[in-house]
């Protein structure tokens, strides 16, 4: 059976810095894992490889059974296929709400535009916020920016999601309105994956969790395992310093 | 004991404050006594009748409106346009991941910043006849003009547009590029509108530059159809041996040029306010 994502053996260095050395490691359709792991450990990366942010030095990363770190391979296709969601939100701020929905399915998929439309009302209402439509982003909270992104990238009918710390940039009160989004997501059974400082989240929604540290992944497993009885030492310190604060 | 700075207050006997006042008193009795001395040495009826003579400028109207005015802002907004063409050609170019497209914009534009417009001007109208025989930018001093002061003002405008792109966090590319977006397409929907809002106000400075640049089209020879302002008012001026022309080009100068200079400074505002 193929897998949504099979990565082997990736590298990656930035310059002198190693900063992912030899991750082998697969995502089932419809599978949601949770990338944990200290700052510096090499989990955004990883994530940015899979969609060719960042190119990576060595390894296969197979997309649906597709190798995409071929040099043939249409990456823009590729692109348009895996939502990303960043940390920071980047939605477009000269362009309005409906706008940051609609300009890559008209411009790439050549959807018509009445039909990109309708998505784009869809996906608004699916995320909550189909009354911020005109808005431009300047005047949305971080939470209501950051549900309009996972709706910008739903509206591509992507077959998969990636998010890269989608809630690290927000104000506490802020992050509980994202998750749900994200949990109603996962429970539909979008293939996800979160990079995340959200143990609770992790716990909850996750069918798997990985723990990254300095460029390997340490351990893997379900929610229980790795969160509750972890069994590499790493793995318990970190733990042990995140529930801490 | 005396501490020093109690000993230096005793010396000149005076607060902060009150030395603050002195000095403005000096410096307001100094302004007034250089007004008096200029008011009372000048030779008021002179310059009256050699710059502000209401006979003469009356005598420039309605040609100075009609044709001067017309071809200043012609020569501006065609010099403007092509050079802002140019300038968004050698920004992306000198942004390119291609070397030789990145040493060519380097090369351009640190070879028509580092030479007066005039002599661009000179080789334009009248070194390209030269090295291509015959050859001529059609359009006559508009056209050679505008490609000449173009040519210049691309140079300076490709380093703003550069900037205002380099100013659009990297953030945007990669949204943009992780929905498939192409490069050529990221660039021309997401980065460059905002990347044009940040430089408007550079850009309009660029613009006021121009205005008073087009009086050096005279060196591409005139007509009485093309001159523009400053060509008509020296002709003016010679024709009537009176300063007077100088006069009136130059508040119609700064009547184009002010209210420009005006709106960059309320469009810094808004933009320092948006951020």
């Amino acid at each position: 059976m193929t897998h949504a994502i099979d990565v082997r053996q990736l590298h990656k260095s930035f310059g002198d810095l190693e900063v992912l050395k030899g991750i082998d490691f697969t995502v089932n359709a419809g599978e949601v894992v949770c990338v944990l792991g200290p700052s510096g450990s090499g989990k955004s990366t990883l994530l940015r490889c899979l969609n060719r942010l960042e190119e990576s030095n060595s390894g296969t990363i197979l997309i649906d059974g597709e190798d995409i770190t071929d040099i043939d391979a249409d990456v823009d296709q590729l692109r348009s296929n895996i939502g990303m969601v960043f940390q920071q939100f980047n939605l477009f701020p000269h362009l309005t709400v409906l706008k940051n929905l609609t300009v890559a399915q008209t411009g790439v998929l050549k959807r018509p535009k009445d039909e990109a439309i309708g998505i784009a009302r869809e996906m608004l209402d699916r995320v909550g916020l189909s009354d911020k439509i005109h808005e431009y982003p300047a005047h949305l909270s971080g939470g209501q920016a950051q549900r309009v992104a996972i709706a910008r990238a739903l509206s591509m009918k992507p077959k998969m999601m990636l998010f890269d710390e989608p809630t690290s940039a927000l104000d506490p009160e802020l992050v509980g309105e994202v998750l749900d989004v994200m949990r109603t997501l996962a429970g539909e059974g979008m293939t996800m994956m979160v990079v995340t400082h959200e143990i609770g989240f992790a716990q909850e929604v996750a069918d798997r969790v990985v723990f990254m540290d300095d460029g390997v992944v340490v351990e893997e497993g379900s929610p229980e395992a790795v969160l509750r009885n972890p069994n590499e030492e790493r793995t318990k310190q970190f733990l042990r310093m995140v529930l801490e604060t | 004991m005396v501490r020093p700075l109690a000993r230096f207050r005793t010396m000149t006997s005076l607060t902060p404050r009150q030395r603050a006042r002195y000095y403005q008193i000096a410096m307001y009795s100094a302004a007034a006594v250089i007004t008096v001395v200029v008011v009372f040495a000048a030779d008021w009826s002179k310059i009256q009748k050699n710059f502000f003579n209401p006979e003469i400028a009356a005598e420039m109207f309605p040609e100075v409106i009609t044709s001067a005015v017309k071809n200043t802002a012609l020569y501006t907004l065609l010099s403007f346009v092509l050079g802002m063409v140019l300038a968004l050609g050698l920004a992306l170019m000198r942004l390119s991941s291609l070397k030789a497209f990145r040493a060519f914009a380097i090369g351009y534009i640190e070879l028509f910043r580092g030479l007066p417009a005039l002599i661009t001007l000179l080789f334009v109208g009248f070194g390209l006849p030269i090295a291509f025989s015959g050859f001529r930018i059609p359009g006559g001093v508009l056209g050679r003009g505008s490609v000449g002061l173009a040519l210049v003002a691309g140079a300076y405008m490709a380093e703003t547009i550069r900037a205002g792109i380099e100013a659009v966090p990297k953030g945007q590319t990669e949204a943009a590029r992780s929905l498939g977006m192409s490069q050529t397409r990221t660039m021309f929907t997401i980065i460059l509108p905002q990347a044009f809002r940040i430089i408007i106000p550079p850009l309009t400075n660029e613009l006021v530059l121009l205005i008073k640049d087009t009086s050096l089209f005279f060196i591409l020879g005139s007509t009485p159809g093309t001159k523009e302002l400053t060509k008509f008012a020296r002709d003016f001026m010679n024709a009537e041996r009176n300063a007077t022309p100088l006069t009136v080009v130059a508040a119609l100068y700064l009547l184009i040029t002010l209210p420009l200079t005006f709106l960059v400074r309320r469009l810094e505002r808004s933009a320092a306010k948006a951020r």
